[in-house]
């Protein structure tokens, strides 16, 4: 079974907890520049706190983009084969999240690797706000959101040749201000 | 001895006159000495004021601004974002330091700065950039003019193309010169206290701009981990830390309340009856849209709220925390929580001060009401208690300076010296409003605002809790070693360049601390070591102020404490036992091994 590292910014406070982890993790240092996981933060419109991390994509952009195919998916995981790597950070401009880090001590892109299966970020985020979750359940909360928002229907009246009709309609996925 | 970690032995000297940024070694004898923080702070401080003779104008060039992280700031262990802004206050006149949570400080260390130490002015309004370890640049940016300190820290992201510099930046109060204007940084993390955003703005400083990618030196990052995951299993398992997670300093406002300390209507009553609708399950209910904290800490104490509906639709603020909810609230007898967030976001939008300015409003407030400030001195328009609308307007005519807000703007001893009066009415300790808990609940409170170094602020000792729920039968002395232990660790936590609310709040065993340390810097060293270097940074920002004039007649308290009796709620009738105060500080002053005018003996300067 596939699992996906799943963000939810709602809860993020933007602690960078997670950027320490994954610094130390990987290099073994207290830089959390040397992370593959950032958190942005958009202040005050809108309000936004985001951790920023690799999706493991299918169809990755970066393996398209590298010319020397350093990059490859296997077991769920988008890898970077440093003994191949030119170290041209192409999959860093390529990536449409922005997920791949440069660092000016680290020839190589950084890049999540999901800690083998176990991602420390996830283990140490205080807030849950960053999840290991089986591919079939992404989006499930967002399909019990709009169903439930079905119980608040709305009503339009209109005249259709002489004759008064009514529609009832959901709004979906439009959250009260 | 040269340390192994915790210190890059680097500060950067910014001369704005001179148009110089310099980096300077940092010598091992004050990193020994002064551990980081508020101690490099300080002592920098002290150094500068005796090359000028203890001649210094606050908002002078020749006064020096330090800028200071400290060794644990940045490091994997709990709540590790705090940078000390410490210089001489335009609010009292004395040493002054305000700290400041956030990522800035981390930013700063990591590109390797110890601190940054500011003088002199520029010739206009302009930038500091310091961009990991380049030649750091002073940039003229006059179009920041008026800006506020939203507005200036996106301005100066777009302006460099980038989203991963930290700013720390003034409003229009600072550019103003309002005493008690504060340095707002990372959106909405404020060094708030002792006007440190007047100093900036003397200097024509609008922001400082910092971005670095340095590995922090860290000895044994091992042990380090170890002993974070040991605190931070207990926070998480600590009863009250779901509590922190959802209201963090909002939680206060009912203990406040229900203890009977809660500032009401300048501080008349300490009870108030709208608490309901300004407390933090009503923050819960209706406005929090989301979590802030501070670099590496699990407890999120930072509120984000939006006002969804009525007259503030749309006010976005991070916060209130306790003390700006229920100065900008009940002390101002308001019971309208979106005013409450409309008049914090204006706050944090102008870079002024909530504790200061709710206290100076609602003493305006009751010299209205009895007669002490006209109504040709409030420029024709009323105000009065809830009456959110005027409070808005007040806000913004101090921050601009205009009308009566110019009077305001230059603080407590202004306002004193326009009104005489008004002695009576503004609650203040050296030129420093005071803080939101009621000393008159509890006499070592009292004593930890009078002995305070940068005036009546809680940050130094806040023993009020304790006081109230073990403090029945206490000796003097117990009181007295109370506020003194308080005045020693508290300030340890902003030489480490940590936060102490897990500690104050959680009960995190301060002996956590002392491992941080040893670890981080590779030199073993105990909680005691660490308690007699804070403890001398006390008797040095004691002699700064004895320098700049301050004598026991200045460890006073408000004449509302000595004598208004609180009106209404559990403790009506209390007031402080004059006497018993006189007596309590004189033994303070011999506990601490001070005279009887509060002056630590002139050759303590040798170690200093």
């Amino acid at each position: 079974m596939s699992k996906k590292l799943t963000v939810i910014p709602e809860k993020c406070s933007g602690c960078k907890l997670c950027e320490l982890a994954c610094a130390i993790k990987h290099f073994g240092v207290n830089n959390p520049k040397k992370s593959a996981v950032r958190v942005l933060v958009t202040y005050p419109h809108p309000v936004v706190r985001m951790p920023i991390v690799c999706s493991q994509c299918k169809k990755p952009p970066c393996e398209d983009a590298c010319p020397v195919g350093a990059i490859s998916r296997s077991d769920g995981v988008v890898k970077i084969d440093e003994d191949v790597c030119i170290s041209c950070f192409r999959c860093v401009e390529a990536c449409p999240f922005g997920a791949v880090y440069v660092h000016d001590d680290c020839t190589f892109p950084i890049k999540c690797d999901l800690c083998g299966g176990d991602p420390e970020c996830v283990k140490q985020c205080p807030k849950s706000a960053l999840l290991l979750l089986p591919e079939y359940s992404l989006g499930s909360s967002n399909r019990l959101n709009n169903v439930l928002s079905y119980s608040q229907m709305k009503e339009i009246e209109y005249s259709e040749e002489g004759e008064v009709k009514t529609i009832r309609y959901a709004e979906i996925g439009k959250e009260e201000l | 001895m040269t340390l192994k970690g915790g210190y890059f032995r680097k500060y950067l000297h910014c001369d704005l006159s001179a148009g110089t940024c310099e980096r300077l070694p940092l010598s091992d004898e004050i990193i020994a000495k002064y551990i980081g923080g508020r101690g490099f702070g300080a002592k920098m401080v002290w150094d500068n004021l005796k090359a000028h003779d203890f001649k210094i104008d606050p908002l002078g060039p020749e006064n020096l601004l330090v800028i200071a992280p400290g060794p644990l700031t940045g490091v994997y262990l709990p709540a590790s974002g705090k940078t000390s802004f410490v210089s001489i206050s335009p609010a009292t006149g004395l040493y002054g330091d305000s700290s400041m949570g956030g990522s800035f400080g981390v930013e700063l260390r990591q590109a390797g700065l110890d601190f940054l130490s500011v003088t002199g002015a520029a010739p206009e309004l302009s930038i500091l950039f310091i961009d990991d370890d380049e030649e750091a640049k002073i940039i003229p940016m006059p179009q920041l003019k008026g800006k506020s300190c939203l507005e200036t820290e996106g301005i100066i992201k777009k302006h460099l193309g980038s989203n991963d510099v930290h700013v720390a930046a003034i409003g229009v109060a600072g550019e103003n010169l309002v005493r008690f204007a504060c340095v707002n940084g990372d959106w909405s993390r404020n060094a708030g206290r002792t006007g440190i955003g007047a100093v900036m703005g003397s200097k024509n400083l609008k922001a400082i701009v910092v971005r670095g990618e340095a590995d922090l030196p860290v000895v044994d990052l091992d042990a380090v981990i170890q002993e974070t995951e040991k605190a931070m299993r207990y926070m998480r398992e600590h009863k009250f830390f779901h509590v922190w997670q959802q209201q963090g300093l909002m939680s206060v406002i009912e203990y406040a309340n229900t203890q009977g300390i809660l500032p009401t209507c300048n501080f008349k009553a300490t009870v108030f009856q709208g608490h309901d609708k300004i407390n933090g399950e009503t923050m819960l209910d209706r406005y929090k849209i989301g979590d802030s904290a501070c670099f590496m800490c699990p407890m999120s104490c930072g509120n984000i709220c939006l006002v969804k509906n009525g007259k503030y639709t749309g006010t976005v603020t991070e916060g209130p925390e306790y003390e700006s909810c229920a100065m900008l609230g009940s002390n101002l007898g308001v019971d309208k929580f979106d005013a409450v967030l409309e008049a914090n976001r204006l706050c944090d939008e102008y870079g002024i001060d909530t504790i200061s300015t709710g206290g100076i409003i609602g003493a305006i407030i009751e010299g209205y009401e009895s007669g002490v400030v006209s109504l040709e001195d409030l420029d024709g328009s009323e105000i009065s208690w809830n009456d959110d609308g005027a409070i808005m307007e007040l806000i913004r005519k101090i921050a601009q300076r205009e009308g009566i807000g110019d009077t305001l703007a230059n603080g407590a001893k202004a306002i004193i010296e326009r009104w005489p009066e008004m002695d009576k009415l503004l609650l203040q300790v050296k030129g420093l409003e005071q803080s939101a808990y009621d000393s008159r609940v509890g006499a070592s409170m009292g004593l930890a605002y009078a002995t305070s170094d940068i005036g009546a602020h809680h940050t130094r000792a806040w023993t009020i809790a304790k006081e109230i729920e073990e403090g029945a039968n206490w000796t003097p002395r117990q009181k007295v070693d109370l506020v003194i232990y308080h005045q020693t660790l508290r300030p340890l936590f902003d030489m480490l360049g940590v936060c102490r609310l897990p500690w104050i709040e959680l009960g995190l065993n301060e002996r956590h601390y002392e491992k941080f340390y040893s670890y981080v810097t590779g030199k073993e060293t105990t909680l005691e070591d660490l308690l007699a270097l804070s403890n001398v940074i006390y008797s040095l920002t004691r002699r700064i102020n004895v320098h700049m004039g301050a004598t026991r007649k200045d460890d006073t308290l408000p004449y509302k404490v000595r004598e208004a009796p609180i009106l209404t709620g559990p403790n009506a009738g209390k007031k402080l036992d004059a006497q018993e105060f006189d007596k309590m500080l004189s033994l303070y002053y011999e506990v601490r091994g001070w005279d009887e005018n509060g002056v630590p003996p002139a050759e303590m300067e040798a170690l200093f």
